[in-house]
C-alpha cells in the first residue's frame, strides 16, 4: 500500500503535461517573524518558507544574477540562495546588514547598518571592508549616482539625505529632505525621496545639493518604485496606506491607490503585476496596474523586502531598492550596462559640482555610547553587603 | 489552528496600529519609532491575552479544588488592579525598546573593534534550522537568570523590602503573579530585557516567551491544590511547588522553591523543597498591615519607604 501511495504521484507526474510557463517565485522578508516566504506567482500558495535568524529587512539579486542576496540585519548575517529553489547556498558573517547595494560598475558593494549609523563600503570582489563611515543616525534606503562615484544615504532619524563618495571614501555633504527621509532612487538626474514623517517626496538635484521640489503624495510618504514600462513612478505612504502614482516624465500626480496596512516595499513581476508589502496587515498585495486592483496574500509578520524572480529584464537590481542603471544578468565581472528605455532620463550627472563641505565621521565619532554593562555592573557591586554572606548564598534579607 | 489565531493578532496588531499608534507617532513627529511602536503593541496585545487565556485556565480550578476560601475578597481585587496596570506591557516593552537602542550602540561599538557578536544559533548550528529547539533554549537560558533574580530578590534587603509586597498577600490566587512594586517590575524588565539582548533573543519570539513564563507563573500562584507527581514537580514549576515559596514562613531564611519555570534550578542548587503534601497558608508574618491589606498606592509607599529604611540600615 505504501509503495502504491508513492507510485501515484510518480505516475501522475509523468503523466500530466508539464505547462509551458514556469512560476516566478516571489520573496518576502518577514521582518518580525525571522524568515521568508516564498510563494509560487501561479499557484499564489507558499512554496517555501526560509527560517532566518532575526530581522530580514531588504534583498537583493548579485550583479550576476545568480544568487539572491537575503540580509538579516540582527543577525549580523548575509544569506545567499539559489533564486530559481529558495535553497539557502550559503551564509556570510556581515555587520548589521539593513539595506544593500552595488554600485552599478559592480565595484563596491555598501550596506546600511540603521541601529548602528554606518555605512560600510566593501570592495565587491573580495568583500574585503574598505571603510565604515558613521553617520548620523538611522541610515536607511540608498541610491548610487549611474556613473558609480557616489552613494545616496536617506538618515532617517534626521531629516538628511547624505552624499558619500565611493572612491574617497567619505562624507560628503547633507541635504535637508524632510523629516525621516525613507526610500530613494536615482531618476532623471534626480533623487527621489519619500519622507516618512511628511506627505510628499522630495526631489534633490545632487548637482545642486538642494531640494528643487517636493511633491505631495499621501502622509508616511515610504518608498518609490518604477513601472515595468518605465512611464510612471509608484510612491508608497503607510500612514495614508496609499501608493500614489507619479508620471515619470514630469512626476505629476496621476492617480492614487488607497490600500490599507501600510504599504511598504514594492517589485514588479514580468506580467507588470506589482507586488507590495502590507507592513502592518502582515499581507502582501498583487496589484493590476491596470486598474488598481489588488488581491491579497498572507505570508508572515511585519512583510517588509520584496523581490521577484526572475527579475524582468526592465527592473533594476543592483540594490534592494531601484537605481537608474540596472545590471540584469550580466557575466561576470559585473559591468555597467545602462538601459535608457527603462529610465531614459538616466545620465551621468555633473560631477564638477558635488564638492565636499562636512566632516562628519570626526563628529559622530564622538557620540559613541559606552558598552551596554550597566545593569549587570550595578548589581555586582551590591554583591557583597558589609559584613554578610554574599547574596547569592542568603536566603534571608536580614 | 495555531498559525491562524497568531495571524488574527496580528491582524488586530495591525489594524489598531495603523488606526491609531502610526497616525498619533505621524502627528508627534516621530515615524522613525514607528517600527517600535509596532513591537510595543505586540506585548499590550499579548499582555491581555495573557491575561484572558490565565483567566481561562485558573479560574476554573481554583472554583474545583481551592486551597483557601475566603467571604471577604478584598485583597484579592487589589491584585487585579496590578495585574491591569502590568500586563498591558508598558515595563517590558521600556525595557527592551530603550535596551534595543543601547544594544545597537554596544554593538556598533563592538563592530568597530572588528567584533560582530554571534547569536546563540551561530554558536550552536544545530538550532540554526529548528527555531523549536531554539526557542527552548532561549527559555532555559532567561528562566536560569530568572531564577537568581529571584534568589537576589530574597537575597538583598532593600530588594526585600520591595518584593515583600509580593509575598504578603495572605489570599494568593493567579491575579497574584503581578502583585509588585512598580520599582520591582522595573528592575526585573530591565534584567529580563538586558540578558534576552545580550544572548540575542529574535524579536518575534520574545512576546512569546514571555507569555509563556507569565502563562505558568499565573497557574503557580493559582488557588488551587494541584501537585504535577513526583517526576511533574521536578519539570514544571507546579501550584503547590509556588505555594511553599510563599508559605509564612518561607519568607525568610527557610526560603525555597525560586524557580519560576523550570523547578531544575532548585534541584541544582539545593533550595528545592519536594514535599508534595504541604499547602501552607501564604504571606509574610513580619508584612505591616499598608503591605497586606492596603490598596495599590498604599503598597507602593509602604514598599518605598521599606526600601529606603533597609538602604539606611545598611549604612
Amino acid at each position: 500500500m505504501r509503495r502504491l501511495r508513492l507510485a501515484v504521484p510518480a505516475f501522475l507526474a509523468l503523466a500530466i503535461p508539464q505547462g509551458p510557463a514556469r512560476a516566478d517565485l516571489i520573496y518576502v522578508l518577514n521582518s518580525g517573524e525571522s524568515n521568508v516566504t516564498v510563494i509560487d506567482s501561479v499557484t499564489r500558495t507558499e512554496f517555501r518558507r526560509i527560517p532566518v535568524l532575526r530581522e530580514p529587512h531588504h534583498l537583493m539579486m548579485t550583479p550576476n544574477g545568480r544568487e539572491l542576496m537575503i540580509a538579516d540585519s540582527a543577525a549580523n548575517e548575509m544569506l545567499y540562495v539559489n533564486p530559481d529553489t529558495a535553497e539557502v547556498l550559503r551564509r556570510e558573517r556581515i555587520s548589521n546588514p539593513y539595506h544593500l547595494g552595488y554600485s552599478p560598475d559592480g565595484r563596491y558593494f555598501v550596506v546600511n547598518s540603521l541601529r548602528r549609523g554606518q555605512v560600510d563600503i566593501y570592495n565587491a570582489a573580495d568583500m574585503a571592508l574598505l571603510a565604515r563611515i558613521p553617520t548620523p543616525t538611522q541610515p536607511s534606503h540608498m541610491a548610487f549616482s549611474p556613473d558609480s562615484k557616489r552613494v545616496f544615504v536617506t538618515l532617517q532619524g534626521t531629516r538628511g539625505l547624505i552624499a558619500i563618495d565611493l572612491d574617497e571614501r567619505k562624507a560628503l555633504w547633507t541635504v535637508d529632505v524632510g523629516p525621516q527621509p525613507a526610500g530613494v532612487i536615482w531618476h532623471n538626474n534626480r533623487l527621489l525621496v519619500g519622507v516618512m514623517g511628511g506627505d510628499y517626496v522630495s526631489v534633490v538635484n545632487p548637482a545642486e545639493q538642494r531640494v528643487e521640489r517636493t511633491i505631495t503624495t499621501a502622509r508616511g510618504s515610504h518608498t518609490v518604485w518604477p513601472s515595468s514600462d518605465g512611464h510612471t513612478i509608484y510612491a508608497t505612504s503607510r500612514v495614508d496606506s496609499a501608493i500614489t502614482l507619479l508620471d515619470a516624465e514630469t512626476l505629476a500626480v496621476k492617480g492614487r491607490w488607497d490600500m490599507p496596512g501600510g504599504p511598504d516595499d514594492m517589485a514588479v513581476a514580468p506580467d507588470g503585476k506589482l507586488w507590495v508589502t502590507l507592513r502592518w496587515s502582515a499581507r502582501v498585495a498583487i496589484v493590476d496596474p491596470a486598474t488598481g486592483q489588488y488581491e491579497l496574500i498572507r505570508v508572515g509578520r511585519s512583510p517588509h523586502g520584496i523581490l521577484v524572480h526572475p527579475t524582468p529584464a526592465a527592473q533594476p537590481v543592483a540594490t534592494a531598492d531601484p537605481l537608474v542603471v540596472p545590471v540584469v544578468h550580466t557575466p561576470e565581472p559585473p559591468a555597467p550596462e545602462p538601459k535608457a528605455e527603462v529610465l531614459p532620463a538616466a545620465a551621468t550627472p555633473t560631477n564638477a559640482a558635488l564638492v565636499a563641505p562636512t566632516l562628519m565621521a570626526s563628529a559622530h565619532a564622538a557620540e559613541m555610547p559606552l558598552p551596554l554593562a550597566e545593569p549587570a555592573t550595578t548589581l555586582l557591586a551590591a554583591a557583597h553587603p558589609a559584613g554578610g554572606r554574599p547574596w547569592w548564598r542568603r536566603l534571608s534579607w536580614r | 489552528m495555531l498559525g491562524t489565531v497568531l495571524d488574527l493578532l496580528a491582524r488586530l496588531n495591525g489594524w489598531v496600529f495603523a488606526t491609531l499608534v502610526e497616525p498619533a507617532c505621524y502627528a508627534l513627529g516621530l515615524m522613525d519609532l514607528v517600527e517600535d511602536g509596532h513591537q510595543w503593541l505586540d506585548f499590550a496585545i499579548l499582555g491581555l491575552v495573557q491575561l484572558v487565556v490565565a483567566w481561562l485556565v485558573c479560574r476554573p480550578l481554583e472554583a474545583w479544588r481551592p486551597v483557601e476560601r475566603w467571604a471577604d475578597r478584598r485583597a484579592v481585587r487589589t491584585d487585579i488592579v496590578y495585574a491591569l496596570i502590568n500586563r498591558i506591557g508598558l515595563l517590558p516593552l521600556l525595557a527592551f525598546v530603550l535596551l534595543a537602542g543601547l544594544q545597537a550602540q554596544w554593538e556598533a561599538f563592538l563592530t568597530a573593534q572588528d567584533l560582530l557578536p554571534p547569536t546563540l544559533e551561530q554558536l550552536v548550528p544545530a538550532l540554526r534550522e529548528r527555531p523549536a529547539l531554539a526557542f527552548l533554549a532561549y527559555v532555559v537560558v532567561l528562566d536560569f537568570f530568572e531564577y537568581w533574580r529571584h534568589r537576589a530578590q530574597h537575597g538583598f534587603g532593600w530588594w526585600w523590602a520591595l518584593h515583600s509586597i509580593h509575598h504578603a498577600q495572605q489570599q494568593m490566587t493567579f491575579w497574584t503573579d503581578d502583585r509588585n512594586h512598580v520599582l520591582d517590575d522595573v528592575l526585573a524588565a530591565a534584567w529580563f530585557g538586558a540578558i534576552a539582548l545580550l544572548i540575542g533573543v529574535p524579536p518575534g519570539q520574545f512576546p512569546l516567551i514571555i507569555l509563556l513564563l507569565r502563562l505558568v507563573e499565573s497557574l503557580s500562584h493559582a488557588n488551587v491544590r494541584l501537585s504535577f507527581g513526583w517526576l511533574g514537580e521536578r519539570l514544571l514549576v507546579s501550584p503547590r511547588f509556588h505555594r511553599l515559596h510563599h508559605g509564612e514562613l518561607s519568607a525568610g531564611e527557610h526560603g525555597a522553591n525560586y524557580a519560576v519555570l523550570l523547578p531544575v534550578w532548585d534541584w541544582l542548587f539545593r533550595t528545592g523543597d519536594w514535599r508534595r503534601d504541604r499547602f501552607p497558608p501564604t504571606g509574610d508574618p513580619e508584612a505591616p498591615p499598608a503591605l497586606v491589606r492596603g490598596g495599590w498606592l498604599r503598597q507602593q509607599g509602604a514598599g518605598l519607604r521599606r526600601m529606603v529604611a533597609a538602604l539606611r540600615e545598611r549604612h
